[in-house]
């Protein structure tokens, strides 16, 4: 621990005025934007009478886990078993994240790689689809969902967000670097069209769909706005839309602790998620944005 | 005899044509999605927004013509207002956007102790910011505990007089928000900035130019690609955000008040906006670009 504070510090001598100028406006800019994310840690830990302080505070004086207790003694409360909302959570989002990456992917390739008359048009819908607020599509949406007969089912939370614009788009950018001779290669050794898009053109395009996964992951996880739309059955909410409306929602003064301890769980998986994955992740995305 | 027959219907179908169904079926699930859940939301919503619903058991829809959009301007007390604030704030966001996001992406760029830490915690709010959490986060603001920040100590609001001292207050005041929406931008312009060749500040180096010219004459004009890609990105996240109080007014409208038409109305007036506000950006580029160019 010495070793890492001091290392820095013998560096920075050597280094003119400037920079450490430089490096403390950077820790600056970064306590800005880790002032959320400290003030939702902390949140969840304070005791209710730090909650309501005037002026408000930051970081937590006396820290408890009453707020973790309160909201496990509303879950034991409630009809529905605790762990039904984590697999009906874990698994809508896995099937979805799946789906979605298998879909876009093949498409993708199919876009890119054969370049098939109406190509354009479909890039055309792309384009648009990506500036369309997912609100203007969810009015209809809702409707069509409810035609088909998928309210409060898990269908309704996967199939409308399977096919994708963005995860769509960012494949493409990385199947149009897939290099023909390959492909090319594969199908004079007799491998048919399926076999070659599984085969081969899948593990090259790894570094696109790793990274969709983790962003499709967080997205889909995060998303209570449509199981809140979709779904009004207890049994079949998601863990985000069940621990809100446990936690008695945003504004409820009596339990604005247990909001705050359900906001921490809700965001601890898409954290791990992203760590383990942080690498590829910025790889990913400084490469895609060089080629868009 | 059959066995020519199916050499014929083999010969119909060419090698090109083949070449054209292997690639609808590679690319039709993603097709039939789209169709299902964007191109038909959107036409529905677009027939939506000239009719009203007689019955909503069943949604029964009557053809009223323009009714609704009359109504958002004539009699809707609510919505210019707010859709004047929404288009004020994106406005100020957006070039405060470019600027921080382009500065914390030249200073990353160094190649300074602690790099990747500092790229991680930029870019962890875009993992975070979306739905819940950030709804959240920003009622946390609406309370107070994060909008405190920092007050502008009263010497300065002395010396600064009253003109810039409420600006320089606003843009302490929209920081946080402001750098919670920059991380994507950052990575682009990171990305950019990775994309200028060194031979060419080499050369500048070489011919002693300053920092700041260096600046101006080659970072600045090397990324204006991928400064208009920001721009064009950052008003449509602003445009689209879910805390984006027009929205908020249409979703309530809509799912609160059971007002399925004019809602649906009012997010295509919206959408047409944001749409010719981009067309706008575009065309602008294009003029500056073409100046240069002379």
């Amino acid at each position: 621990m010495m070793a890492a504070i001091k290392k820095p510090r013998i560096r920075l001598k050597k280094i003119k005025f400037g920079h450490t100028c430089l490096v403390i406006g950077m820790l600056a800019l970064v306590c800005f934007t880790a002032l959320p994310m400290v003030a939702m840690i902390c949140r969840a830990f304070m005791p209710l009478d730090e909650l309501y302080l005037y002026p408000p505070r930051i970081i937590v004086q006396k820290p408890t886990l009453s707020n973790f207790s309160d909201l496990l003694t509303s879950l034991s409360a409630s009809e529905v078993p605790f762990t039904r909302y984590i697999f009906n959570s874990i698994f809508t989002t896995v099937v979805t994240v799946f789906l979605s990456i298998f879909v876009c992917c093949a498409g993708a390739y199919g876009l890119a790689k054969f370049k098939p008359k109406g190509s354009s048009t479909i890039f055309a819908v792309i384009t648009a689809a990506l500036m369309f607020s997912s609100y203007v599509t969810q009015i209809p949406n809702y409707l069509i969902v409810t035609e088909l007969g998928l309210v409060n089912s898990y269908w309704a939370l996967i199939l409308p967000k399977i096919a994708v614009a963005y995860n769509f788009f960012l494949v493409k950018q990385f199947a149009e670097q897939l290099p023909d001779a390959v492909l090319e290669a594969a199908r004079i050794d007799g491998a048919n069209e399926l076999y070659t898009f599984w085969k081969i053109a899948m593990p090259l395009l790894k570094p696109a769909w790793s990274t969709l996964a983790v962003f499709s992951f967080v997205n889909n996880w995060n998303d209570y706005f449509s199981a809140l739309v979709y779904i009004n059955k207890d049994a079949m909410k998601t863990l985000p839309l069940a621990l809100q409306t446990l936690a008695g929602g945003a504004g409820v003064v009596a339990r604005s602790g247990s909001v705050g301890a359900a906001t921490l769980l809700t965001t601890l998986p898409t954290i791990i998620v992203f760590c383990i994955m942080r690498g590829r992740v910025m790889q990913t995305m400084t490469y895609s944005g060089i080629k868009s | 005899m059959k066995k020519e027959k199916a050499k014929q219907k083999r010969k119909f179908l060419t090698m090109e044509k083949r070449r054209v169904v292997e690639a609808y079926m590679f690319i039709s699930p993603w097709i039939i999605g789209t169709a299902v859940f964007f191109v038909n939301a959107i036409i529905s919503s677009i027939k939506l927004s000239f009719s009203d619903i007689v019955q909503l058991k069943g949604f029964v829809m009557e053809y009223v013509g323009l009714a609704n959009y009359e109504h958002i301007f004539m009699f809707d007390i609510n919505f210019m207002p707010t859709f004047i604030e929404v288009v004020v704030d994106t406005l100020i966001n957006t070039p405060l956007t470019l600027v921080f996001s382009l500065i914390i992406a030249m200073l990353i760029n160094r190649k300074a102790p602690g790099r990747g830490f500092f790229r991680t915690t930029f870019f962890l709010p875009v993992l975070l910011g979306s739905g819940y959490v950030m709804e959240q986060l920003l009622q946390i603001d609406a309370t107070g505990a994060v909008g405190v920040g920092i007050t502008l100590p009263a010497m300065f609001q002395g010396i600064l007089g009253n003109t810039f001292a409420p600006l320089i207050q606003a843009v302490l005041d929209r920081i946080t928000v402001i750098l919670w929406r920059s991380g994507v931008q950052i990575i682009l312009f990171l990305a950019g900035l990775q994309g200028i060749s060194s031979s060419l500040y080499e050369a500048a180096k070489c011919d002693g130019a300053t920092q700041w010219e260096v600046f101006w004459k080659i970072t600045l004009p090397m990324i204006s690609p991928i400064i208009l890609l920001n721009f064009v990105y950052t008003m449509v996240t602003y445009f689209a955000a879910a805390d984006n109080a027009l929205v908020k007014y249409i979703i309530k409208s809509v799912f609160t008040d059971k007002q399925f038409a004019r809602g649906a109305a009012m997010g295509w007036v919206y959408f047409a906006f944001a749409f010719v506000m981009c067309g706008v950006v575009f065309v602008a580029a294009a003029g500056l670009s073409k100046k240069e160019e002379r």
